[in-house]
This record gives structure tokens, C-alpha cells and sequence, in this order.
């Protein structure tokens, strides 16, 4: 066990804990966007940023990422965390005008749009969520992080239809901006493709991936509920017979 | 016991590298590293081998590194036997006829810059050409990691062992445990030479006392400022010198694996580093038992892959891992959890090669040069608006105006020195009132911009301090891993408002804004590119602050170089009517009769300052 | 894929295999005999090597050595380090993107024969502004200068 001061106040951890965790047990908040507690942190977003102080040197780091030590003193709100805050807030929004997090975050924090930042028209912010979740949670790392810099983005390879995906949602799940658009159709439906191809329902439909899949329709009740492909990736994964998902989790209880 | 000491391997060696460094013969070596093969040298070298064979000259022929002084490549050296060797610049085919010729019929060839002589029994020749030691461009230098750079054949192991090489590592192999090769590394001060000046002893102290049996030692020669080619020219000149402080690190440490991660861009320095590699192995000075002892330690190339960031620690090691070279917060510092997950030393090039030197001559020797917290010397590239671009080494502690004006021979054209800018694109400018300031890390540190990894970039009058700012941004813009928001997204809007002020847009809360993102990026990026970042931005407006209010209020460009803010025009007092503009302009703007004063159509102008290059005698003002 | 192109992969990975290489040096290989990363020798790379081709695209499009796209004939690097930038690379490379017709800073002449690209450093500041073409470095560009070698170049093309 380790225990470190945050604010002030004491409290003990596991070792490996982060400071995020310890601060998140005192019950502390911290303004997080990249960082999701079933995903490696990588602590990009810089939105938790906290001062640390060891011994005579001070440091700013991100609390997603940075192990509790011994005898830590940890600053979660002094003056220059909370104006570092404004700063990137105020450099998201003017990327992402449209994402509620955002909006929501800055009227916790009192930030205002800054006019000299002409607005971009982009909801993904490059946190990363959804290609770690692909990666590690789902296994199939369909999609990723191309480019480097201003225009890094998450995208399909080569920015086309991503042919790994299997249509389980988890990265629209996990967004946190709404970036990742999602549409099932139903039976007799239509739709087109980024490529001009008509999509047949039911299917789903994934346009930040270029994905459209058939979706199964359950042999008891009739209605389609998720896409072939998942199921197939599913029941191989987990040894399941062939026929397991034939009927859909409503039928099946 | 061992079978044979290390020491007594090199002996052979040194003998046979002794004969090839001075033959009983002329000796000719032509500077064969990127920047002489850029000027012309291999041409050079193709018509002294041809001129030898032709005459069966009994002369030998080699290449050799970068001697330092780039701003009269090709380079030449005569080696007179027992006497002197002879530097010549310029040398174009003609020129190698006239050496020909000369030492054909027992003569000195003429018009030598520079003479260095052969040894303290060195007979007298040659007394009208200036001695080495006391020639402007080489009097204040002190070659400590450029030692063997234009001296030696670096593709020839034997010559660097003639040198003393390998002698450092025979030393602590035989009569030093690692503990005690840390503390001489320690006892010599020496700092990184990459740009971070972090103490290599304590770094290397830290690598040993971590967990973990295997470790790792990275040679960082991903040299990727611009301007800066220090690292490069050692790779090039002297390979074997970088190699053996890779092995003593190894030792010290307890590494048995070293990688050297080379930028992309520098296909010489590979191929040199190959050729080195593959000798040291031939002469078990890299493989299972290094130097008869049981000691192991072998060393890879990694190559980079057209990345800047790649430069920074954590970026490094996940190129070398084969990811995109995205940092990751620090601690833990590589030295403690690096490639792989293992302890890893990860050392700059001339750092490398000035520990085979303090290992060699002593750490008591090492730190008699420099000041209290800069010992020993430092490489740099001294570029842009100076006489004699060239690469120099000087001891810490030197003054800037020795290095511009003594070694540099001052600004051409006799423009007006402006600033220095050091520290690549995260140092800063210092402006010419700062001219007297001696050399060192915290010296540095001190004036907002940082010693880096040795690029100094001279600016005179004509250069504008504004434009500057705006090129390190582009350059950073481009260079961002783009993982943190700070610098991804901080660096492109403090970008955009740069050139909102170049062309014109700037407004009064500008500078305050700027400011503001400077700081956040400062304080809270990822990474160390991210966090000097906004360096030549906060430097120049702390400088040159009324340049920036020339461009926002009066929306002009003191310098004449920001386009949206210039008018090309012809002086007509100057101009001689040559036409010379005329056919260069793309557009056509450009109208006069032979002989008479010609005009600019200012509505057809483009800007582009084609007439402005091609002028010959300066006629065209902005 | 045909089987030529093939089998050329195949040596590749076969080898990467043998060195233990990493995705980095892969791809540069791949780079060496094609000229460029095309999209189909890339995807059977991935499936070969078993690489995620996400993450292939990632790692190529993160590094500006690697170019997906194809490339001219000749590639002209026009050095845009500070000492270079301090005598006018800037405007050099301009003209060069001019005398070429391309409509950005970098890119591939109509043609085909040319591919401009801005690079950071080729360590020659002595003789700034550098241009390099293919293999060979040439100093104290100026934009006529510039404009007659490309000249050149492009009559011993055709």
C-alpha cells in the first residue's frame, strides 16, 4: 500500500494505483476526456493534469497515468492547473463546437469560446477511446489513429471501408463526443453506401468506418439484433456452438 | 588470467593503423563526408585517382571526414611525410592537376590555407602558410569528439586505434570495475550533448542500479534539428569513436545490447556505421567476448523514419520498437523502465564520443576545459548569415563573439549582426547585446533560449525575427505526434496568429494571447517538443518585441521579408540596366531598356524575390 | 495481387520474419522495391505478417518518410532547414512548385516525372539553399539555377 497527501488530505492506495484513482477515492474530482477506467491510460487529453510536488521539485502530470508514491504531495486545483484547464478546454471547443462533453465541462469550468479560434467542424479529438477499445477490448483493431499532428484523426485504413469491423458499437459507446455514427435499418429498408452502392436492410451501418454489415435476424421473434460478423467473431472467441446466437437475448431468457 | 590482455590485441592493430596514418609516402585525403561529397569532392577524388594512375604516382589516396571548415569544401589534405600535412579548399580539377604537378617534381603545391604538422619531430616546411594552431578559424577550437574527423580513414579501423582509439575501453576493461568507470564518468561532469545537458554519470549510475537483467544502450543519432550536423559529421569521420563509447557505456552499466537509432535522412553516416560495425566485430571489439575478456556486448542499427519527435527519449524507443514515436510521460525515465520495458542509457552521439575520450586521457584532463557546471567542449554548426559556416568545436566557457567573429570571420555582405538563434526549434534567439556571453548550459538557459544540440544560427539585419518565429512553428506544427492536445492543437492556433501578424491581420490582443497558449503549451505538454515549443515564439517577442509591433500596428516588415508587407521595387540609382531580373521574373513584371534604370509592374509582382536573387548588384529594395 | 509482385512480398516478410524486424523496417523495405507503400502489397503484408492493417496505416501515415502514394521519376528535396530558410528556401521552393504546376507545396508534376517534397535537413548548411535530386546534393540554389536543372532532368527523361 502507498499513501500520498491530494489537497491536503491523506489517503491510501495499492501500489500501481494511479493518482486519478486515489483522488477518485477521496472523492475528488477531476476533469477527464481520454481517459476511461476500462482502457489503458494514456494521458493525452492533458484535461487531468495535476501539480505534484517531490521534495523540492514540482512537476505537472497527468493524473490518468501517474502512479501514487510515497510521501507524494499531489495540487488537483491550484491557480495554473485551473487556467492550463481553461486553455485546453477552450482549445477543444473551438475544435469540436458541437460535442455536449465539451460544452457541458466548460460550463463547469466558467470557459467561453474564444473568437480568435476559428471553429473546426470535427467531433473526434484524437482521445483515442475508441481505437484502444477496439484493440483491447474487442480484439479486432479495425480502426486507428492516422496521421500525426493537427490531422490526426480516428479512421478506417486507408480511409476506407474498415474491413476488420465487426459492427459491435463498442467504439460508439465509448466515445465521449458523439463522433462515431451508428444507424441499424430494418427489413425493406434501404440505404447508400459512401460509394454509391444501395445497402440492403437490415444492416448496420457504421459511416465514420465506411462499414455496412448484415445483421441477424432472430430465428424466434423475428427481428434483426446484431451483425453477422459479431456474431461470428463472438462464438468462435468463445468456443460457443454454431447455433448459439440464432435466437436473439430477448428470446433466449 | 586472461589469455591475452585487451591492450595487447590493440598493439597489433595500432602498428599496422600507424603505418597507413603516416606512410613513408604523400599521402592525399579528400573530405568525403556528406556535406564535401555535396560540394563536389567525389569528383575530386575520381581525378586524383585517375591523375595517380596515369603518372603511376606513388602517392596514397583516402577518404576522410568533415575537418570543420564547410565553407571552403572540397577539402584536400597533402601529407608530407616527417614534415606537415597541407589543407587546400576550393579544390576543383584544375587544382588537383596543380597538386599533381607540384609533387611530381618534388615540390610543395601551392596556395595551401593551412599547415598542421606531423608529429613533435616534424621537420620545418612550408613557413609562409599559416600554422594550424594559430589560423583564425582553428586558434580558439579545441577537437575533443571531432578529434579524428578529416584525420583519419573512417572506414579504417586500424587508423582510429593509431589514435588512441579503443584504448579508452582496453583501460576500463583491464583495470576498472563499472562502478569505477561510472565515477570517472561522474568525476569529468561530463552532460549530455544532445540538448538536454543531463549528467551522463548519474545517468548511467541510475541504469545500473535498476532492475532488470537485460539492458540497453541507445545511441540517439537522430540528429533531427535543422541546421544542426554535428552528429552526423562524427558518424560520417569518426564511427569507431561513437562505437567504443557505446561498449564502455555497455560495461558500466551492464548492457550486453546497443542500438543506434539513425535518422532516415543520413544514408552516409549508415553506410559508415555498417562498414565500422562489421570491423569492430571482425577484431572482437563487439561480440561474445569483447576483447578477450567476458564481456559481451553487440550493437544494431535501427533507422529512423522521417520523424523530429523520434529525438525525444520515449519517442525513440517506440520507433525502435516499430510503433508511431508517440512520447509517454516521464518518470519513469527510460534509464529505469526504456526499450522494451528494460533499463535503458540512451546517449547523443557527441556525448558517445566524448566518453571514449575521458575514458581514454581521464576525467581529471576532460574537466581542466570548460566552466564550473559546462566541462569540456562543444560541437557546434555554425550557419546562416557568417562568413565561415563550418563546424567547430570550442571549449565551454568561450564567448559567442569569439565563435561569430573570431571563427566565423563575421557577417557577409558587411551586414549588421542580429541574433544568434541556438537550440534548434526549442531554443531561442539572443540578440547582439548578449554578444559577449560565455558559452555553457545554464548560461544558456538563463537568456530563455537553451544550448541544444549545437546549431547556431546567425542572423543579421535582414533577417526578420517575426518570420523566424513563424518558421519554427510551421516546423513544430509538423513535426507534432499530435497526441497531446497542448501542442497538437495550441501549436496550430499560436501558428495561425503568427501569420495572421506576417501578413498583415495582426491584432493589438495578439501578443497577450500568444502569450497565454505559450505558457499553457509550456507548462502542461507531454513531452519535451511540446514544452519548448513555444521557446522562439517567447524569446523573440522578449528581443525583439518592436519588430512584432512593426508588423501589428504599422503593418510593415522592418527586414523586408514578409511578403504580404513588401514592395519589390528597383533603386534606380543602382541599377545597371543588365536585364538580368527581366528574364528571371515567372510573371513578367519587370520592363527596361538595355543599360537603363528597369521598374517593377507592382500590380504583376508576385513577390517571389526572383530578381532580388539574381540582381547582381543589389538593386532590387523591399 | 500477381504473382511476380507477389513473390517479391513474400521475400520480404520471409526475411522480416528471419531478422525479427519490426513494422518500420517492413515497411521500408517494401518502400525500396516499390518506390512507394502500395494499398494491396501493404494488405497482404498485414495478413502475411499478421499485422492489423490499421495499425499499418497508422505507423505510415505517422512518418514522412513513407509515401502512399506513387512517385515521380525523380524526387526533388528541397531543404527547408533554418540556415536554408534564412536564404530564401522558402521562396525557392515555391518556384520550384511553380515551374512544376503543382497546386500545393508538395506533390507530383502531371507529368509523372518529378515529386517535390520539402524536407527538413540534409545537413549541407554551408551551402544553403540546397536542393536535392535523387541522390545528388546541389548547393547555392537559386531560383533560375533551379529552374535550368530541372530542365535538364526533365530532357534526360524523355
Amino acid at each position: 500500500m502507498v499513501t500520498l497527501k491530494i489537497d491536503g488530505m491523506p489517503v491510501q492506495v495499492p501500489e500501481g494505483a494511479t493518482i486519478l484513482q486515489a483522488a477518485q477515492k477521496l472523492g475528488i474530482w477531476i476533469p477527464t476526456l481520454c481517459h476511461h477506467e476500462a482502457l489503458t491510460p494514456t494521458g493525452g487529453c492533458r484535461l487531468c493534469v495535476v501539480e505534484i510536488q517531490k521534495g523540492t521539485t514540482s512537476q505537472i502530470v497527468s493524473s490518468c497515468v501517474y502512479k501514487a508514491e510515497e510521501g507524494l504531495e499531489v495540487q488537483t486545483a491550484t491557480e495554473k492547473i485551473r487556467e492550463i484547464r481553461a486553455t485546453i478546454l477552450e482549445l477543444l471547443l473551438a475544435e469540436a463546437p458541437g460535442a455536449k462533453v465539451l460544452q457541458d465541462l466548460a460550463r463547469d469550468l466558467g470557459v467561453k469560446p474564444v473568437k480568435r479560434f476559428a471553429p473546426r467542424d470535427e467531433l473526434c479529438i484524437a482521445c483515442g477511446r475508441c481505437v484502444r477499445a477496439c484493440s483491447e477490448l474487442v480484439g479486432v483493431s479495425a480502426i486507428g489513429l492516422a496521421n500525426r499532428g493537427y490531422e490526426k484523426l480516428a479512421v478506417p485504413p486507408f480511409y476506407e471501408r474498415a474491413e476488420d469491423c465487426i459492427g459491435c458499437g463498442t467504439c460508439v459507446e465509448i466515445c465521449p463526443t458523439g463522433a462515431i455514427k451508428l444507424i441499424d435499418i430494418a427489413e425493406g429498408e434501404t440505404a447508400v453506401a459512401a460509394d454509391g452502392r444501395t445497402i440492403q436492410g437490415p444492416a448496420r451501418i457504421i459511416e465514420n468506418w465506411k462499414v455496412d454489415l448484415k445483421l441477424r435476424t432472430c430465428k424466434e421473434c423475428g427481428e434483426p439484433f446484431a451483425p453477422e460478423n459479431q456474431l461470428d467473431y463472438f462464438s468462435k472467441e468463445a468456443g460457443l456452438p454454431k447455433d448459439f446466437y440464432d435466437i436473439c437475448r430477448h428470446c433466449r431468457t | 588470467m586472461m589469455k591475452s590482455s585487451p591492450l595487447t590485441h590493440l598493439e597489433k592493430l595500432e602498428k599496422s593503423g600507424q603505418a597507413s596514418l603516416f606512410p613513408n609516402r604523400i599521402k592525399i585525403t579528400v573530405g568525403c563526408a556528406s556535406c564535401g561529397i555535396a560540394a563536389g569532392a567525389q569528383a575530386v577524388l575520381e581525378a586524383f585517382a585517375k591523375g595517380i594512375k596515369k603518372h603511376t604516382l606513388d602517392i596514397q589516396l583516402q577518404k576522410t571526414g568533415c575537418g570543420g571548415m564547410c565553407h571552403q569544401e572540397p577539402l584536400v589534405e597533402v601529407w608530407i611525410p616527417g614534415k606537415v600535412r597541407l589543407t587546400y579548399g576550393r579544390v576543383d580539377k584544375e587544382m588537383v592537376q596543380t597538386i599533381l604537378t607540384a609533387i611530381q617534381k618534388d615540390a610543395v603545391p601551392e596556395g595551401a590555407l593551412l599547415k598542421t604538422p606531423l608529429g613533435a619531430a616534424a621537420g620545418i616546411c612550408c613557413e609562409d602558410v599559416p600554422d594550424s594552431s594559430s589560423h583564425s578559424f582553428y586558434s580558439k577550437q579545441n577537437r575533443v569528439a571531432l578529434r579524428n574527423c578529416g584525420v583519419i580513414d573512417p572506414e579504417n579501423i586500424k587508423e582510429y586505434i593509431a589514435r588512441d582509439g579503443y584504448q579508452g575501453l582496453a583501460l576500463a576493461l583491464t583495470e576498472k570495475t563499472p562502478a569505477k568507470v561510472i565515477k570517472e564518468v561522474e568525476k569529468s561532469g561530463l552532460r549530455g550533448r544532445g540538448g538536454g545537458g543531463f549528467p551522463t554519470g548519474l545517468k548511467w549510475k541510475t541504469c545500473r542500479s535498476a532492475r532488470g537483467k537485460q539492458k540497453y544502450i541507445i545511441c540517439n543519432a537522430d540528429e533531427g534539428d535543422p541546421g544542426a550536423y554535428m552528429d552526423r559529421s562524427i558518424l560520417e569521420g569518426d564511427p569507431h569513436a561513437v562505437i567504443e563509447g557505446m561498449v564502455i557505456a555497455g560495461y558500466a552499466v551492464g548492457a550486453s545490447q546497443g542500438v543506434i537509432y539513425v535518422r532516415d535522412e543520413y544514408p552516409l553516416a549508415i553506410e559508415r556505421l555498417k562498414i565500422a560495425l562489421d570491423q569492430a566485430r571482425k577484431n572482437i571489439i563487439l561480440g561474445t567476448k569483447v576483447l578477450g575478456t567476458d564481456f559481451s556486448f553487440d550493437i544494431r542499427i535501427s533507422r529512423g523514419a522521417g520523424a523530429f519527435v523520434c529525438g525525444e527519449e520515449t519517442a525513440l524507443i517506440k520507433s525502435v520498437e516499430g510503433e508511431c514515436g508517440e512520447p509517454r510521460q516521464k518518470p519513469p525515465y527510460p534509464a529505469v523502465e526504456g526499450l522494451y520495458g528494460c533499463p535503458t542509457v540512451i546517449n547523443n552521439v557527441e556525448t558517445l564520443a566524448n566518453v571514449s575520450a575521458v575514458m581514454a586521457g581521464g576525467a581529471a584532463r576532460f574537466s581542466a576545459v570548460g566552466t564550473d557546471t559546462s566541462k569540456g567542449t562543444k560541437v557546434f554548426s555554425l550557419v546562416g548569415k557568417v562568413n565561415n559556416v563550418g563546424l567547430v568545436e570550442v571549449p565551454m566557457g568561450i564567448t559567442l563573439r569569439d565563435i561569430i567573429f573570431d571563427i566565423g570571420g563575421g557577417i557577409p555582405g558587411g551586414k549588421a549582426f542580429k541574433a544568434v538563434q541556438t537550440g534548434g526549434p526549442s531554443g531561442g534567439c539572443i540578440p547582439a547585446h548578449l554578444i559577449d556571453m560565455p558559452v555553457g548550459y545554464d548560461e544558456l538557459a538563463k537568456t530563455g533560449s537553451i544550448m541544444g544540440s549545437g546549431g547556431l544560427i546567425v542572423m543579421d539585419e535582414k533577417t526578420c525575427m517575426v518570420d523566424v518565429a513563424l518558421y519554427f512553428l510551421r516546423f513544430l506544427e509538423d513535426e507534432s505526434c499530435g497526441k497531446c492536445t497542448p501542442c497538437r492543437v495550441g501549436l496550430k492556433r499560436m501558428r495561425e496568429i503568427l501569420e495572421d501578424i506576417c501578413e498583415g491581420r495582426g491584432t493589438a490582443k495578439d501578443l497577450s494571447l500568444l502569450e497565454k497558449l505559450a505558457n499553457t503549451i509550456k507548462d502542461s505538454a507531454l513531452c519535451g517538443l511540446g514544452r519548448t515549443a513555444p521557446n522562439p515564439v517567447l524569446s523573440t517577442i522578449k528581443y525583439f518585441k518592436n519588430e512584432y509591433q512593426a508588423h501589428i500596428k504599422d503593418k510593415k516588415c522592418p527586414a523586408g521579408v514578409c511578403r504580404e508587407l513588401v514592395q519589390y521595387a528597383i533603386d534606380k540609382k543602382t541599377c545597371i540596366g543588365c536585364g538580368a531580373c527581366v528574364k528571371a521574373c515567372p510573371v513578367s513584371a519587370i520592363s527596361g531598356e538595355k543599360k537603363k534604370a528597369h521598374t517593377i509592374n507592382k500590380k504583376k509582382c508576385i513577390k517571389c524575390g526572383a530578381c532580388s536573387e539574381i540582381c547582381p548588384v543589389g538593386a532590387v529594395l523591399t | 495481387m500477381k504473382l511476380p509482385r507477389k513473390n517479391k512480398v513474400d521475400t520480404i516478410i520471409a526475411q522480416y520474419k528471419k531478422d525479427s524486424g519490426t513494422l518500420i523496417s517492413l515497411l521500408q523495405d517494401i518502400q525500396s522495391e516499390f518506390g512507394y507503400l502500395p494499398k494491396d502489397v501493404l494488405s497482404y503484408a498485414g495478413q502475411s505478417a499478421d499485422i492489423p492493417l490499421s495499425k499499418i496505416f497508422a505507423v505510415s501515415s505517422f512518418y514522412h518518410s513513407f509515401s502512399l502514394e506513387p512517385r515521380g521519376k525523380h524526387t526533388v528535396s528541397v531543404c527547408t532547414g533554418t540556415a536554408c530558410h534564412v536564404k530564401n528556401a522558402g521562396n525557392l521552393a515555391e518556384s520550384i512548385s511553380r515551374e512544376l504546376g503543382l497546386d500545393k507545396d508538395e506533390g507530383t508534376s502531371a507529368d509523372g516525372i518529378f515529386t517535390l517534397k520539402k524536407v527538413r535537413c540534409l545537413g549541407c548548411c554551408s551551402m544553403a539553399p540546397v536542393v536535392k535530386i535523387d541522390g545528388d546534393i546541389h548547393g547555392g540554389m537559386t531560383q533560375v539555377k533551379a529552374g535550368k536543372l530541372l530542365h535538364h532532368y526533365r530532357k534526360d527523361s524523355k
